[in-house]
């Protein structure tokens, strides 16, 4: 699958650095999955911390770390190696979702609006993560909003269009603390998305401030 | 399976003898570093053998500098030992992930340490949440380099960048500290800091993207 939206560099930088937030890391583990360029481009940030740690001034470890570390390997070596289950599919009321969700508590879709349901996300490494799935009806306008931090958002089924264009399933799209956008979902069929927020949305619209006690944000 | 391992462990005295021996693939006593060729080829050895000494070896080349690494998270030193431990132990237990067509072995263990550090993280926050076992399996790439390749051109590109450039590089991989507080350590405006780390990033990719 080759996709059209992508995510930015400093974003793939700040994955293979390990210092995105965990909701903003599973929506472009999601992009990921389904974009062969962007794997490229994070193994080579990757690549770069390699380099960088090579590069990096060595501190002196203490005296017995050596051998207290070799000490434990037996320890390793004895321990059964578990088999793991094999995985149930990953999934919102029989629709498939992304394995970058796998490990998260996915609540029930809940009605938020005409033709608009979503369900909050819990993020077992971050109790504090923004992330919400959304279900959007052929033809609706999602919340128009502006937001404080950037807006990611993975697109799992469906499409939708905004004034940077058309986003179809496995494409990302992020977007800036000063962008606002109305995005519209196209008229052949829903939408799902998975959006992931690094600050407090701002909603402008009626039902944009419905969604808020909802996020609890 | 392997039964051997009670007898190797004594082989290694503490003074580390057999390290001397092969001390030109030892860089704490020497300035030469070990080639990427050299460090997979003792990955392969604790992949394949479950071989002690080779992992020794990638221990005091790696243990040290991976210190560095978690010091620079303001974690404390003991703990940042700890960490360096959890994450050699994890280098031990995964061998078998690394794949040297993936990643070079300096690439593998920093995105093992990683993982340790936001799981160090989120342990701090909850220390009752259990931690997920990545696979440390990288992404597939399909773009047809060779980890160590891909390993030789970013190392190339690195040295290619101003001094100024690598300083903003490195406190995005190695520090906690927003573009705020970079800008404040630095003693330059925000606004620098963030055209000087879109610059250094635009100079990577344009660096990358001419190698062959």
């Amino acid at each position: 699958m080759s996709q059209t939206h992508h995510a930015t560099d400093e974003t793939l930088m700040r994955y293979a650095a390990g210092t995105l937030a965990a909701a903003p890391a599973i929506v472009v583990k999601a992009h990921l999955a389904s974009c062969p360029a962007c794997r490229a481009r994070v193994a080579t940030y990757e690549a770069l911390g390699g380099a960088l740690l090579e590069d990096i001034e060595p501190t002196p470890l203490s005296a017995t770390a050596l051998n207290d570390v070799l000490a434990l390997l037996d320890d390793e070596d004895d321990a059964a190696v578990a088999v793991p289950p094999p995985l149930a599919p990953v999934e919102i009321e029989g629709i498939r979702l992304p394995e970058a969700l796998r490990g998260c508590d996915i609540g029930r879709w809940r009605w938020i609006g005409p033709g608009m349901k979503m369900s909050r996300v819990g993020v077992p490494q971050d109790p504090d993560a923004n992330l919400i799935l959304l279900k959007v009806g052929p033809g609706r306008a999602l919340p128009d909003h502006g937001h404080v931090g950037t807006e990611f958002t993975y697109i799992v089924s469906g499409s939708f269009t905004d004034r940077f264009g058309t986003f179809r399933p496995g494409d990302l799209a992020e977007m800036d603390d000063d962008v606002e956008h109305q995005p519209v979902v196209d008229t052949d069929g829903e939408c799902i998305c998975l959006a992931a927020m690094e600050g407090r949305m701002r909603f402008k619209s009626v039902i944009g401030r419905m969604l808020q006690p909802i996020f609890g944000i | 399976m392997y039964e051997a391992s009670s007898p190797v462990v004594l082989e290694i005295p503490p003074a580390f003898a057999a390290g001397r021996r092969l001390a030109v693939v030892s860089s704490i006593d020497t300035p030469q570093m070990p080639t990427p060729d050299v460090l997979a080829g003792l990955m392969m050895q604790v992949a394949r053998d479950r071989d002690r000494q080779a992992f020794a070896l990638l221990f005091r080349h790696f243990g040290p500098r991976l210190k560095t690494f978690f010091l620079r998270w303001t974690i404390s030193s003991g703990v940042a030992e700890d960490l360096v431990q959890e994450t050699m132990l994890t280098v031990w237990r995964k061998a078998s992930y690394f794949d040297p067509a993936r990643a070079g072995v300096a690439t593998w263990i920093f995105t093992v340490a990683r993982n340790i550090r936001i799981d160090h993280l989120r342990r701090q926050r909850d220390p009752s949440t259990l931690p997920p076992d990545p696979e440390e399996a990288p992404e597939t790439v399909e773009d047809g380099l060779l980890g160590a390749e891909r390993d030789a051109q970013v190392r190339h590109a690195l040295t290619a960048l101003s001094t100024e450039q690598q300083t903003i590089i490195r406190l995005s991989y190695f520090s906690e500290k927003s573009q705020t507080e970079i800008a404040d350590e630095l003693g330059i405006p925000l606004g620098t800091v963030k055209s000087r780390t879109r610059l250094a990033m635009n100079r990577l990719r344009a660096l990358l993207e001419d190698q062959p």
